[in-house]
């Protein structure tokens, strides 16, 4: 039996790879951030210093100290304090969108090992799609203060570096021609 | 005729396994950051019944993956690429990669189930409470639940970098998994 698609490009091969294992790890930071913001509610506990509790048997379950436990309490009132009040709703609706990119990526970098024909295209629009919702996240936190710049700008940062990349290595490999070879059977 | 690559239930399953396991070891790392329960601090509710619910499905996913995996077998692997070594060392890691995650799950459960705290799969359905109350085992379980998890991100790694260096060779082997 032979398959007649092409032999995958080398190039589609790595960039695919590399795009289904950034694409299952923003998955899961994005999808993580979304329920941060969800569970995160600025009228909640944490901002009116409501007494913690922290049982003795619970902080060694844990394994933690009584100060660490109490930290635990100041570190949710420090996002809800230096959160402007437009964020979690906006960021809710990007991280959204983004887990859903994130995803899209992940077949597209199926497609791209797969060498189907649709997929170099697609692989240029996810991957840009991706770097675009990193860069307006990173205006949003710019937006904010010091101590939400200190928790997001390096990791968004990181990401619109690799999804760049990922978008320039769609667009060079698109412009590279594939090897069209039936497979022997 | 064997296929040469998986099913495509046998690759939907393990994308959503890959999906749902960093997804479960991001959000534990930030939701053990979060204040211990009280009447007044619910933060921990939602990201640890989100969890458990997790945990508790993916136990089914692999059950399907197995099935489907053993039922209808993909054609041997022919890439001259694979060196016996190789497909030992590949072997090994699915097997232990099964066990780990089946035990990872499994512990987180039974952790669970003796910690006091009631379990509603997917807030639907009320499981039974048939464990009781018992600090001893919730934190047996609880011990064996982060060991476990801990071995399986490294076997995760040893699978992704098999993974990776088979789709920079370009030898087809990846392509078993990537099926549309």
């Amino acid at each position: 039996m032979t398959d007649s698609r092409p032999v995958t490009a080398a190039w589609a091969s790595c960039l695919g790879i590399i795009a289904i294992v950034f694409g299952i790890l923003l998955v899961a930071a994005h999808g993580n951030e979304l329920l941060k913001q969800v569970v995160i509610t600025a009228d909640s506990a944490a901002a009116y210093d409501l007494p913690l509790r922290c049982p003795v048997d619970e902080l060694t379950e844990e394994g933690i100290s009584l100060a660490e436990c109490e930290m635990m309490g100041a570190n949710v009132k420090s996002m809800i304090i230096s959160r402007p009040d437009w964020f979690r709703t906006f960021q809710i609706g990007l991280m959204t969108v983004g887990t859903i990119v994130a995803f899209g990526s992940i077949f597209v970098g199926i497609a791209l090992v797969d060498y189907r024909n649709w997929a170099p295209k697609a692989a240029i629009i996810s991957f840009s799609a991706l770097a675009a919702i990193d860069i307006i996240g990173f205006i949003a936190v710019v937006n904010t203060g010091p101590l939400m710049r200190q928790l997001y700008l390096w990791e968004i940062f990181l990401w619109i570096t690799i999804h760049l990349m990922m978008s320039a290595g769609a667009f060079a490999g698109r412009r590279s021609k594939s090897i069209e070879a039936p497979l022997a059977g | 005729m064997q296929k040469p690559g998986y099913s495509k239930t046998a690759v939907t399953m393990h994308w959503l396994l890959a999906v749902s396991i960093f997804f479960l070891f991001i959000s534990s790392w930030w939701m053990l950051a979060l204040p211990l329960p009280s009447a007044d601090y619910r933060y921990r509710v939602l990201p640890f019944q989100l969890h458990k619910n997790m945990g508790m499905t993916l136990i089914m996913v692999l059950a399907v993956l197995l099935y489907v995996r053993f039922k209808h077998r993909p054609a041997p692997e022919t890439s001259h690429e694979m060196r016996p070594w190789m497909h030992k060392l590949a072997v090994i890691d699915h097997i232990i990669l099964y066990i780990v995650i089946f035990a990872c799950c499994l512990s987180g459960y039974l952790s669970s189930a003796y910690s006091g705290w009631t379990t509603t799969l997917w807030w639907l359905v009320d499981l039974p409470d048939w464990g009781h109350e018992d600090e001893e085992l919730n934190m047996l379980f609880s011990d064996i639940h982060l060991w476990t998890c801990w071995a399986l991100l490294a076997l995760v790694s040893v699978h992704i970098s098999g993974a990776l260096y088979h789709a920079f060779r370009n030898d087809g082997v990846v392509r078993r998994m990537l099926r549309l």
